[in-house]
């Protein structure tokens, strides 16, 4: 397939100066980005060991 | 608002925050703990939403909007809580005649465990089988397991410890081995920091804790590496104690998934016959192999866990993982303490362990990697 999108290549530098004023957002929405981790409540087997279910 | 009781721990560049409440655990950026830190505190939205501000050079409404988001999301508590159905069993009788009768000597300790018919045997004696000594009748402890009403009972020492759906079996497994363990090692609930889904191998001066998704191979690693003269400490659930953080031993035995089978059997040709353990009626098949442990009371520290695979025609790889992506793994599959002090010891002792990948194909290969690491 012919690529019609004009491409420009630009590097990190001028990445930072063209998203200017907006970065600083992404960096609030990174600080809002976390993982929530739940441990299980009780003990538990392996869930195919000896067998499952009755 | 009222204050939550939370800890954290600052590991990589990152904060884990646990929750009292919920037992649970974040893992924030620095900055997004810093405010929840200073919100439980009391700290007023704008003064923090005005440091924030400053240090992302962003307008003040923006880090308020930001900050009351965020304290909506982790520091309100849902009200939306599950409704526990509350049953006092009234109705359930106790069997008066149990169909087996199973007596398991762990070190000094005598377990008698009854179950009412072949189902109920099915889903524990074939791990414990090889504890087995004759009928006695002195025991120290009184196991008995029946199903009634599609619901799986335990009792321990005539008294009710809880009843599952058949969809739970692997927690009724899971405390029917609790209480084995807080028998063994004398210690109640509160006091153990966590049980690990994990293989536990020792070189009698310290442990290493083997992970990863059912099915990579964890238990057949353990086999190959208890074959090279480690000991198995624990297979499967792997206690460790919160007071000195260190793995104890666990009797169950090991078991033996069917693809395995290939590997193992030249190193333990007794996988083709005795540790097979046939349910005619149930017409199942299970394989059990023995752990090579014969001092039940052990407890050895443990610095490193190795998140374990096996594949087939695949490069060794070995290497150190971020702790981060670690703890991700861990904290879902374990089960935690959700005592205050007991998860202060588990987010240290975490902190400080080394965490590995290690993937192999050649048996060899992983064998000598595990030594290194000891």
């Amino acid at each position: 397939m012919k690529n019609t999108s004009n491409r420009e290549n630009i590097n990190r530098k001028e990445a930072i100066k063209k998203i200017g004023n907006y970065s600083k957002y992404a960096a609030l929405t990174a600080l809002g980005t976390y993982m929530i981790l739940n441990p299980q409540k009780t003990q538990a087997a392996s869930p195919e060991s000896p067998g499952t279910g009755f | 608002m009222d204050k939550m009781t939370t800890l954290y721990k600052v590991i990589e560049n990152k904060t884990i925050t646990w929750f009292e409440d919920t037992n649970k655990y974040l893992v924030l950026e620095n900055t997004t703990a810093d405010i929840i830190k200073r919100l439980n505190k009391g700290v007023c939205v704008k003064e923090i939403a005005k440091s924030l501000s400053k240090k992302l050079n962003i307008p003040e409404g923006k880090s308020i909007d930001f900050i009351l988001n965020l304290e909506k999301d982790i520091l309100k508590p849902k009200t939306s809580k599950p409704i526990d159905i509350i049953n006092d069993y009234r109705d359930i009788k106790r069997p008066n005649k149990y169909e087996f009768i199973k007596f398991y000597k762990v070190n000094d300790i005598v377990f008698k465990a009854c179950f009412l018919s072949e189902k109920e045997l099915s889903l524990v004696h074939p791990k414990f089988a090889h504890l087995s000594i004759k009928n006695v009748k002195h025991f120290d402890n009184e196991l008995e397991v029946f199903i009634d009403h599609n619901y799986i009972f335990l009792y321990v020492n005539n008294t009710l410890i809880d009843s599952w759906s058949s969809q739970n079996m692997h927690y009724f497994q899971g405390k029917f081995s609790m209480m084995l363990i807080q028998k063994i090692h004398q210690k109640e609930e509160e006091k153990w920091m966590g049980i690990f889904h994990a293989s536990a191998v020792s070189n009698q001066k310290k442990s290493i804790l083997f992970l990863g998704d059912s099915g990579n191979g964890k238990s057949t690693s353990l086999a190959l590496l208890q074959s090279s003269g480690l000991i198995c400490l624990a297979d499967d659930f792997v206690p460790i104690d919160s007071e000195n953080q260190e793995v104890y031993s666990f009797p169950a035995a090991i078991s033996i998934k069917k693809n395995s089978l290939e590997a193992l059997l030249p190193i333990y040709p007794e996988l083709e016959t005795s540790a097979e353990y046939h349910f005619k009626r149930l017409n199942k098949i299970v394989r059990y192999l023995e752990p090579n442990n014969t001092e039940f009371f052990s407890h050895l520290p443990c610095n490193d866990l190795v998140f374990i695979k096996y594949e087939k025609d695949s490069e060794l790889i070995f290497k150190q993982i971020s702790k981060i992506d670690a703890f991700q793994q861990l904290v879902p599959d374990s089960w935690l303490s959700p005592i205050k002090e007991n998860a202060q010891t588990f987010l240290d002792w975490f902190s400080q362990l080394n965490c590995y990948q290690l993937q192999y194909s050649k048996n060899e290969e992983m064998i000598d990697t595990v030594q290194k690491l000891f």
